[in-house]
């Protein structure tokens, strides 16, 4: 029983707080989601895999770092704290995946972050899905069938993002590129499951960060502004929200963690864990951010003011996967088996 | 980072269900349901036999050396165990304050007995008017020679018609307000002058009002120094909301599971089967393991010397309180038959959660107290109750 981060964990998480410090600006932020590709920089993208962020999760006899899920969760909680406009979750997903497939040559090029490969986390025919990271991506990883497979970006597709809520670079792949089949059968399902519930567990880590940053620009505006002759955060109202929504992050962080640590050291109960971690996650960033805006008054809205970045991704970045409810049936079936009979 | 339980903990909670299994008969369980005394205290002198009251307290102190991972997995087993522990664990706070505050001669007079399981002591801090404003305590005591004189009038002092003493916070200074001009009294309960009246609640927890007509004190029971029992009070409480208790919302999460997967819906469906019960169950299980997860912390941080704020105070009652009321809505009639009834449900514990649960948002901190000590201690707000 431990709790506490490796000294070389917490290394990890000041790289990258210093990072996206630095390079994931709220204009920054404002101008990704301007551009074409919508929520994308190209040179923080640049930065990020300098630094070896591909790399973190995979395999070092395929060029990476041998780190484990909790590492990359800790990046992806840094990543969300700053908005950071590039795709965290579901590549360092598929870098994992195709770690563990032992792909060393499709993973050259992603460890250094000339293409970008993500995750299509719906399982069915690439081409019916809204890709996360469509715009963007060079290459999905997706399960078809009883087939793991690689499909390459159609050519000539525009980097034009759908218009969203959440700064997402969301597009769909009418067509397909040369499509690779990576694994079949059992192993192909198995490694897939493992990757979406990746998935999970960095979204959960993900809004973790972007509400707890919330948190920060709302108590901060509420201890400063008053109304009625004193700070607005003299009001039990006001303050009390905030209490559930740092409890809510104590607890959430603490399930992903755990998730973590279950799915790296193969327990039981890793997978009911990770899906808990992604529900808890995207309601307690939902609520937080929520009250955090709320707090703002009328200035919440205005495009000037960050909070509303936080607010509009707190809710697109954890439906853009799943929705929460229907999460918790994941969690209901993994921790209860099966429906058993016709239920309703 | 390691979740994983170190093996002495598995062998703790055996060694606990060994004793439950070996001591808590049916009588002992339908005893306590009859009577919500709150202890037991034959029970409680084996507890002591074997070091577990001040579990945490070295073996040469009658404790058995445990760390507070350790202690959590005991009192929790035994809790679940149906061992009586509201008495023992209560009595472990002004202990506690005791050991850190109290005399060498009060020491050595009072904790070995507490340790053994032979002397417990309650809390005396709440009054009729006062509830979650401890330090508007206005039982007054007044040093005549080397007593203290008290009278006044305390409330929700559970198993005090059971205690050897009371943990009494006194205003000793005439007019003074708030947390100043306190005292704070170990009070026999055999002493003349103190009558003890049953309050009955609705989670058949027996609690008393406790009446201090002239009650003469000595000065060598008092805990710490005269008027200055805010310090004492304030070491006891942040006790009360660091060490924490062990989350209930699992257990109801457990017998919701357990119901549901005996029993139908109104249109027959078996219930384990139907979304609605499922997506329900399963937020009971992601609300436990969060709870679980932070009174882990709890320990963790305290081990380490950190406190995290009582966070882990305002979410375990909390989502205990919600869950219990989703059992009762996806049981329906059949989950409200009480353990009286040979034939309840699993042993008619969804309405025992359901009467139980609302409580435990009050004593120990009021949910909007710990809002507000979260909000100022995490997030340096300003502080919204009066200053006195």
């Amino acid at each position: 029983m431990d709790l506490s981060l490796t000294r070389e964990q917490r290394a990890v998480r000041e790289a990258f707080a210093a990072l996206f410090g630095k390079q994931a600006t709220p204009q920054r932020v404002r101008n990704a989601e301007r551009s074409p590709s919508v929520g994308f920089d190209g040179l923080l993208w640049r930065h990020y895999a300098d630094i070896g962020a591909l790399g973190i999760g995979v395999p070092s006899d395929c060029g990476g770092g041998d780190g484990g899920l909790l590492e990359l969760a800790l990046v992806a909680e840094e990543a969300g704290r700053r908005l950071a406009p590039i795709p965290v979750a579901e590549t360092a997903a598929a870098a994992r995946l195709l770690g563990r497939l032992r792909e060393k040559e499709l993973l050259g090029p992603v460890l250094s972050g000339s293409v970008i490969v993500s995750l299509a986390t719906q399982p069915g025919p690439v081409a019916q899905q809204l890709l996360v990271d469509g715009a963007i991506a060079d290459a999905v990883l997706a399960l078809d069938g009883d087939s793991l497979v690689y499909v390459n970006r159609p050519d000539g597709l525009s980097k034009t993002a759908r218009s969203n809520l959440g700064g997402l670079s969301l597009a769909r792949w009418g067509a397909l590129g040369a499509t690779t089949v990576l694994a079949e059968g059992s192993e192909a399902r198995a490694a897939f499951d493992t990757a979406v519930d990746e998935v999970r567990v960095l979204r959960a880590a993900a809004l973790i960060g972007l509400a707890s940053e919330a948190v920060g620009i709302g108590s901060r505006y509420a201890i400063v502004r008053e109304a009625f002759g004193q700070p607005i955060g003299m009001y039990q109202a006001v303050a009390h929200p905030f209490a559930d929504a740092i409890t809510g992050l104590d607890g959430a962080q603490l399930l992903v963690r755990k998730a973590c640590w279950a799915m790296d050291s193969a327990q039981d109960d890793a997978g009911a864990l990770a899906a808990m971690a992604f529900v808890f996650a995207a309601e307690t960033a939902y609520h937080a951010t929520t009250h955090s805006l709320h707090v703002h008054g009328g200035y919440g809205f205005m495009e000037e003011y960050d909070i509303q970045l936080y607010y509009r991704r707190a809710k697109a970045w954890a439906a853009a996967f799943a929705d929460p409810r229907r999460e918790l049936l994941t969690v209901a079936d993994r921790r209860f088996g099966p429906v058993t009979t016709g239920g309703r | 980072m390691d979740f994983s339980e170190p093996e002495n903990w598995a062998r703790i909670r055996r060694e606990a269900e060994e004793f439950t299994a070996e001591h808590v008969t049916r009588d002992v369980i339908e005893h306590e349901r009859r009577t919500g005394d709150g202890v037991d205290r034959a029970l409680t002198r084996k507890l002591g036999e074997r070091g577990w009251i001040a579990s945490g307290w070295p073996v040469a102190e009658g404790g058995a050396g445990l760390d507070p991972f350790e202690a959590a997995a005991l009192w929790n087993a035994l809790r679940k165990g149906g061992v009586p522990t509201a008495g023992p664990g209560t009595t472990m706070l002004p202990a506690n304050a005791i050991r850190a505050t109290g005399s060498a001669e009060l020491k050595a007079r009072v904790l070995p007995g507490v340790a053994a399981g032979e002397v417990l002591i309650c809390l005396g801090y709440t009054e009729p008017a006062g509830g979650s404003d401890v330090f508007a305590c206005a039982t007054r005591s007044q040093l005549d020679g080397d007593e203290w004189i008290v009278n006044g009038q305390k409330i929700f002092t559970t198993f005090a018609h059971l205690a050897d003493y009371c943990f009494l916070l006194t205003r000793s200074q005439p007019g003074s307000v708030g947390p100043r001009g306190l005292t704070m009294l170990l009070v026999p309960l055999d002493s003349p002058g103190i009558e003890i009246h049953a309050v009955h609640t609705m989670g058949h927890e027996r609690t008393n009002i406790v009446f201090y007509n002239d009650v003469r004190v000595a000065d060598a029971n008092r805990i710490g120094e005269a008027h200055e029992g805010f310090a004492v009070m304030r070491a006891a409480l942040e006790a009360e909301q660091n060490v924490a208790p062990g989350s209930r919302t699992g257990w109801v999460a457990d017998d919701a599971l357990a119901f549901a997967r005996t029993h139908r819906g109104p249109d027959g469906t078996e219930l384990i089967n139907d979304v609605l019960v499922r997506e329900r169950l399963a937020r009971m299980a992601m609300e436990a393991e969060v709870a679980d997860l932070l009174d882990l912390r709890v320990a963790f941080l305290d081990a380490e010397g950190d406190k995290p704020g009582p966070v882990s105070a305002l979410f375990g009652p909390e989502s205990y309180v919600r869950a219990s009321a989703a059992a009762v809505d996806i049981a329906g009639s059949a989950g409200m038959i009480d353990w009286t009834d040979p034939q309840s449900a699993v042993d008619g514990s969804l309405d025992a959660h359901y009467r139980s649960a609302v409580a435990t948002t009050i004593y120990g901190g009021s949910s909007e107290v710990l809002r507000s000590l979260i909000v100022e201690n995490r997030l340096g707000f300003p502080r919204s109750r009066p200053r006195r």
